[in-house]
């Protein structure tokens, strides 16, 4: 067994890096970390890090990320959706609302799968799941 | 544009969930959320993102395995990780440097690739450790993160 301390990045494959990133901060406002340069472009988003990835660059073809890998908190799911449908994103579905949490899924402009997520039960042990923001 | 608070969860889509448990429980050392009562989607924490395990097949649609390289793992020592691996029959690939940190690819069971990942070099514009940085292994970032546990939903 080995001991993972933390999960350092998580890769978001791009057709054109640029061109998500641009997504990634003006549409979803995701902040660029400072220290981004032209070949390796990182957003924050509160407690992973999001890496902007060309797959061409590592010789591997393009395959987007599958159906919700990546679900991103917001206060509101519905007012998100609202904001997102304006700015032209197009989403799979309706809102869901599994009994604990509701999400919305819907996919980066290279086809990435993302959520937009809030939990509004409490958890088992009786901790607000806002607590953790 | 929206305001997001944070990532409550990665998904990792599996085709067997009990191969699954065993791997990232047991192998990868990772602590399941017992927060959770579901059959075909478990969690797992990895310090400052939950891993959510499930099967797309239970969830009306078909399992694709996560592209190349999505999940960096951050480990102490890529080179005894791997070791480790190997000896527990995972087949790891060689250890690349980049110059700045080591990673060595795996696949899970379900075919996810995964990568064994360590920052050694100090960040060029603070000269800090990695150690001290939370989140990424390639730029600085604060260190909010380290705080923050994982999340379900």
């Amino acid at each position: 067994m080995i001991t993972a301390q933390r999960v350092d990045f998580i890769a978001v494959p791009a057709r054109n890096r640029a061109l998500l990133a641009e997504f990634y901060e003006d549409t979803l406002g995701l902040e660029r970390s400072p220290t981004s340069t032209e070949s390796w472009i990182e957003f924050e988003t509160g407690n992973v890090t999001l890496a902007i990835v060309e797959p061409r660059d590592a010789g591997v073809e393009f395959a987007p990320l599958p159906f919700g890998t990546i679900a991103l908190r917001v206060p509101d799911v519905e007012a998100a959706k609202s904001k997102l449908t304006a700015a032209g994103v197009a989403f799979a579905g309706e809102t869901w609302d599994s009994g604990v949490c509701n999400g919305a899924a819907f996919t980066d402009p290279d086809g990435n799968g993302i959520v937009i997520h809030h939990r509004y039960k409490p958890y088992l042990d009786g901790r607000s799941p806002d607590e953790q923001v | 544009m929206i305001y997001v608070e944070r990532v409550d969860y990665i998904r990792v889509p599996v085709t067997d969930i009990e191969q699954a448990k065993h791997f990232y429980g047991e192998v990868l050392g990772l602590e399941q959320n017992t927060k959770l009562r579901h059959d075909d989607w478990i969690e797992f924490e990895a310090g400052n993102v939950t891993l959510a395990v499930m099967t797309p097949h239970t969830h009306d649609y078909e399992f694709t395995p996560l592209p190349p390289g999505t999940i960096a793992l951050r480990v102490a020592d890529v080179a005894a990780a791997k070791a480790k691996l190997e000896a527990a029959g995972v087949q790891v690939n060689d250890m690349w440097d980049s110059g700045v940190c080591h990673g060595a690819g795996f696949r899970d069971p379900a075919g996810n690739p995964i990568l064994l990942h360590h920052r050694y070099a100090p960040y060029e514009q603070s000269g800090s450790d990695p150690e001290s940085f939370a989140s990424t292994g390639h730029a600085p970032v604060s260190d909010t993160g380290a705080t923050r546990q994982g999340s379900v939903g």
